[in-house]
């Protein structure tokens, strides 16, 4: 609303007033516009007109000044309302006040009694609406604060990194959630607390650094193994205008799962290293021993070495092959190259091929065919499906103790076959029976010590059973032993 | 009584070449394919030299067969050698040569899979002598 140049409503019956107040009025600066009574002031208002001070008489036909009164105050609270009468009585006064008139001018009037009323009035209209701009801002910028901060307390409550805020006295002044879960002597002590509570010097070393460093805005970083967790630990420093360090904040972001990862990675990494070494070292010093002449001109002892060093290059091919086979699943360029197969074919060359193993440690490993004829085909890849059953048996001639028993059972099972190696091994615990398939995952006890493996098996096992749409479980009762099934769809 | 050399490895392939450069070297050579029945056989007829892997059954049973035999009165002076084929954190091969290194494994000598017959008759007949 532009109240830069007042502009005036006069509302009277009276045409002589009327002009008079325009007349008086416009020689002082002021718009003026008249209305002869209060149903076309009320129009003149409806329309959009907006006035800094309404002039209205009392005694008017149609709509009497007092209700005219009420009508405009309702359609605009900051109008001026001054009443002007000729029949003047301290009733109509307290009336008039009531509905909101701001003063009351008796007739007749000289234009100076006109004029003082007018600006007296003006200037308590400006003050009240400076008085209520200012209350209005307030309002509003309490709103907005209130609003900021519960944004920011939302905020630092969801946030999953731990904060914490110290002071230059290396006070503690704020934790979040995350920081009273994560870093369990920061939970308890009320804010503020000192820093040396939390019983973790290299953190405070961090923060020292922060604060003996001349002022600039530079992060201090470092991995900080804190009881059972790792974690990245970024600090930054509160810089004041002035260029002052004032405080510190510091963020604990979680590694620890990374960390595992790491850890499980560099295991497999050498574990791999030691299976391709193995073969590798071996071939080298079979014909090493054949260019150092060791073996005489005899073919027969020179056709053994050669066959030797074949079997284990053609291990060490086979090893690459299924590290490729590991890779290639996991960044899904695996391809099945199906075609119809007989499971029941498959199952049992896989038992035979283990024969030797089993005998090895003297276990008893038998297949039980429960399939009926003519439901076995399986539209499959033939070595994937060879490596699903080999990887089963091998693993439980693994886990299984010398003078074991291992079964392997074939069945129809719906539209399925399926495929189970039962053992009478060292079993898995109920907790660790989720993990078996997880890459890298080797379950890790007195009993386990001794066995060796790359913690890839099973994983690779149920991807590829994933891959053929069928579905691998694990029974186990710890120290009783193991059922692994694995059902493929049939054709 | 000719010169024993006890080899112990789970690979047959190592069990077999380098036995057959040893018997060239005119040592008579028992093998066994794990440390528990080596270990046996040293009880019945104490060797004059060992060689064993490192990482058979367990990752560090070769360790724990040459500290089992350093640390009994019967068999610490036998010189034992250990060879293997496992990689080591600081890259493909693990070779430590100083003496400290040696004694902590409790071996006389350690040599990377594959072993060149030169090398091992050389090192067998050094640490005979």
């Amino acid at each position: 609303m532009n109240r830069e140049e007042p502009s005036i409503l006069v509302v009277d019956d009276e045409h002589g007033i009327r002009e008079g107040c325009r007349k008086v009025l416009s020689e002082e600066g002021f718009k003026v516009t008249t209305a002869g009574d209060g149903i076309e002031a009320l129009e003149i208002c409806k329309a959009g007109n907006k006035f800094s001070v309404a002039l209205v008489d009392l005694m008017m036909p149609r709509l009497g000044g007092l209700e005219l009164l009420g009508r405009l105050r309702a359609l605009d609270p900051d109008l001026l309302l001054i009443i002007i009468t000729a029949h003047a009585t301290i009733d109509t006064a307290v009336e008039g006040t009531k509905q909101g008139a701001y003063s009351y001018i008796p007739k007749p009037f000289t234009p100076d009694e006109l004029m003082i009323t007018i600006r007296n009035g003006l200037e308590r209209q400006s003050l009240a609406l400076e008085t209520k701009r200012l209350r209005e801002e307030r309002e509003r910028r309490l709103l907005e604060v209130a609003s900021e901060r519960s944004r920011c307390g939302t905020i630092l409550k969801c946030i999953t990194d731990g904060l914490l805020v110290i002071n230059r006295e290396k006070l503690v002044v704020l934790r979040n959630d995350a920081a009273a879960r994560i870093l369990p002597k920061a939970s308890k002590p009320d804010i503020p607390f000192p820093m040396a509570k939390l019983e973790e010097p290299k953190f405070e070393r961090m923060i020292d650094e922060i604060f003996e460093d001349d002022p600039g805005p530079r992060i201090v970083s470092q991995e900080l193994d804190m009881g059972t967790s790792n974690f990245m630990v970024n600090i930054s420093p509160v810089i004041e205008p002035n260029g002052e360090t004032s405080g510190a904040v510091a963020v604990f972001h979680d590694v620890t799962e990374l960390k595992q990862l790491e850890t499980a990675k560099s295991m497999f990494v050498s574990m791999v290293a030691h299976e391709l070494k193995s073969p590798l070292a071996a071939t080298e010093g079979w014909l090493n021993l054949l260019l150092s002449g060791l073996v005489k001109d005899d073919p027969k002892q020179a056709r053994h070495v050669i066959e030797r060093s074949y079997i284990r290059v053609k291990t060490l091919r086979n090893l690459v092959a299924e590290l490729l086979n590991i890779t290639a699943i996991e960044t899904g360029n695996f391809q099945l190259h199906r075609s119809s197969v007989n499971v029941a074919v498959i199952a049992r060359q896989a038992v035979d091929a283990a024969g030797d193993k089993a005998r090895g440690k003297a276990i008893e490993l038998t297949l039980n065919d429960r399939s009926r004829d003519g439901t076995k085909t399986s539209l499959a890849d033939e070595e994937a499906l060879t490596l699903i059953f080999s990887n089963l048996i091998d693993n439980a001639i693994k886990y299984t103790p010398h003078g074991g028993t291992i079964v392997v059972q074939l069945a129809q099972n719906g539209m399925y076959a399926s495929f189970s190696v039962k053992d009478n091994g060292i079993g898995i615990k109920a907790e660790e029976l989720d993990k078996v398939f997880d890459e890298f995952y080797r379950i890790k006890n007195e009993d386990t010590f001794d066995i060796p493996g790359t913690g890839l098996g099973l994983s690779l096992v149920k991807r590829l059973v994933e891959l053929h749409q069928g579905q691998i479980e694990a029974e186990s009762t710890p120290g009783a032993g193991s059922v692994f099934t694995v059902r493929i769809p049939l054709s | 009584m000719s010169v024993l050399i006890l080899l112990v490895d789970d690979d047959r392939d190592f069990l077999e070449m380098n036995r057959g450069i040893l018997e060239a070297g005119g040592f008579q050579v028992d093998c066994y394919t794990d440390t528990d029945t080596a270990w046996e056989s040293m009880e019945k007829r104490k060797p004059d030299l060992v060689i064993t892997d490192l990482m058979m059954k367990s990752l560090n049973s070769g360790f724990s067969l040459a500290r089992k035999i350093k640390s009994d009165p019967r068999f610490a002076d036998l010189p034992v050698i250990i060879v293997t084929a496992v990689a080591s954190k600081r890259g493909f091969d693990f070779n430590p040569q100083s003496q400290a290194e040696l004694e902590v494994m409790g071996c006389e000598a350690y040599f990377d899979k594959p072993v060149s017959p030169d090398l091992l008759i050389a090192k067998v007949k050094e640490l005979l002598s």
